[in-house]
């Protein structure tokens, strides 16, 4: 239904839409998920030719909308999209914001508009607003209006971009509700959210967009169950991580130390774990401490949200070394505490580094 | 890491309060070395106001514990609790070293 094909979009020097390349099928339901500022709203903005994107095609139903001679109001009648910002009109009443493109666009009469336009409102459950005015309408109440105002046009596909970011949280799941009901109509539609479950739940298929590409893309069991790329996991699970490169046999533990609790303190880590994770990195770099006139040791923690886990990874250059090893140790005191720490350590071997991975135990 | 010294009839109280890591060890085992070579053989080092020992600190604990055996000293432990308790128990050192739960009784111990 929708043939995507190296579609990029670059402002001045800023490059937000490298290469994407897709197709949507008719009825599915996507949903694109992704950190701020990789592109997701301008790839809907410039299906929805609010936009012109800067390189690539884009064909519906094989026609290309791209070319200058598009007709662009019978695109958008057909491609549809609901803002995160409602764009409703503020002068009108909720059922003239609901008539006037039916009427002024597909040439309507006003009775049949409105017989529509209160069907429409029923769907949303605002059938008893259609006099109010939106500034007499709650934020959530807004966006009903908002989609219901888009299937008044009767969208074979319709964009939703990011329907709940600017709503109270109280407020998001009577949207999401009415959208859900939406997705089993057969509409195809393509939703750019933050809300996960949400996606999860809906979606026929899932687009992890960062970098300005569709950077991984699967069923919602494949991306929030089994992400295959380091980026697609580390927001899945919601991983902020820290990282610290001792460079010399002097380094400076005080002031390793305080970076370890700012950043531990920014993910309101418990002081017990907190000091946890100080005495592992403290014993892990005893135990290297031979070493480091050697090689740079790269340490990152990682702290995931959603599992409320924390995962320590140390890398060294050289020679292939465990320095975990029983054999290479001068007593096992450091050793002992690390393993009371941790849940399970990993050595492997990558790219001629040595890696160590520890996950802690929970505190 | 701050170090105060009290001598006591029976023993001198040694009270350590903030970290015994890898950076302030070598502090400990300079003020205890200074003492034990002074002539001093009797200790209790009261752990109340420690909140943080790494295994470089127990190393610590024990290097000035044998200095003493080999001249007929002793030393008990008073206070220990909380996470540094914990990593005494992981490290066995709960069996090692005698320990009580004040300073007084671990005066009254020394004999």
């Amino acid at each position: 239904m929708i043939k995507i094909e190296h579609l990029s979009k670059t402002y001045d020097d800023l490059t937000v839409l490298k290469d994407i390349t897709i197709d949507i099928k008719k009825g599915e339901v996507i949903s694109i998920i992704g950190p701020s500022g990789t592109g997701k709203s301008t790839f809907l903005r410039c299906l929805n030719l609010l936009d012109r994107p800067s390189g690539g095609s884009i064909h519906v139903d094989g026609v290309n909308i791209l070319d200058a001679k598009a007709d662009v109001p019978r695109i958008r009648q057909k491609m549809n999209m609901v803002f995160q910002s409602f764009n409703l009109f503020s002068h009108l009443s909720v059922l003239e914001n609901l008539t006037i493109a039916p009427i002024k666009l597909r040439g309507m009469s006003r009775q049949d508009a409105e017989l529509k336009s209160l069907e429409l409102l029923k769907l949303v459950g605002l059938a008893e607003k259609t006099d109010s005015y939106p500034d007499e309408l709650s934020g959530g109440q807004k966006q009903r209006v908002a989609i219901a105002r888009c299937l008044a046009m009767k969208p074979e596909i319709i964009l939703f971009d990011e329907p709940t970011s600017a709503l109270d949280p109280t407020m998001i799941s009577e949207v999401l509700s009415v959208i859900r009901r939406l997705t089993k109509e057969g509409i195809t539609m393509v939703i750019v959210t933050h809300e996960m479950d949400f996606a999860r739940d809906v979606s026929s298929r899932v687009l992890y967009m960062d970098e300005g590409l569709i950077y991984e893309e699967g069923t919602p069991q494949q991306i929030f169950e089994n992400p295959q790329k380091e980026k697609t996991r580390a927001f899945i699970n919601r991983i902020r991580s820290f990282n610290y490169r001792i460079s010399s046999p002097d380094y400076d533990l005080y002031a390793m130390n305080a970076e370890i609790e700012t950043f531990c303190e920014k993910q309101i880590l418990p002081r017990k774990t907190r000091h946890n994770v100080l005495l592992l990195v403290e014993e892990l770099l005893q135990i290297y401490s031979p070493y480091l006139n050697a090689t740079l040791l790269d340490l990152t923690l990682a702290y995931s949200e959603k599992r409320e886990s924390l995962e320590l990874v140390v890398e060294s250059m050289g020679e292939a070394l465990n320095p975990l090893n029983k054999n290479l140790l001068p007593d096992e005191l450091g050793l002992n505490i690390i393993n009371s720490l941790t849940e399970s350590i990993d050595y492997q071997r990558l790219d001629n580094r040595n890696r160590l991975t520890l996950h802690m135990r929970k505190s | 890491m701050e170090i105060q010294i009290k001598k006591e009839t029976s023993a001198t109280v040694i009270t350590i309060t903030g970290r015994f890591d890898a950076v302030t060890t070598p502090q400990y085992e300079k003020t205890m070395n200074e003492l034990i070579t002074g002539g001093d053989i009797a200790f209790v080092v009261d752990f109340d106001g420690l909140d943080y020992i790494s295994s470089a600190g127990l190393r610590g604990l024990l290097f000035t514990a044998k200095q003493l055996k080999g001249k007929g000293g002793q030393i008990r432990f008073a206070n220990v609790k909380g996470t540094v308790k914990e990593v005494f128990d992981i490290s066995g050192f709960g069996s090692i070293f005698q320990m009580d739960d004040s300073v007084s009784a671990s005066l009254a111990k020394v004999s």
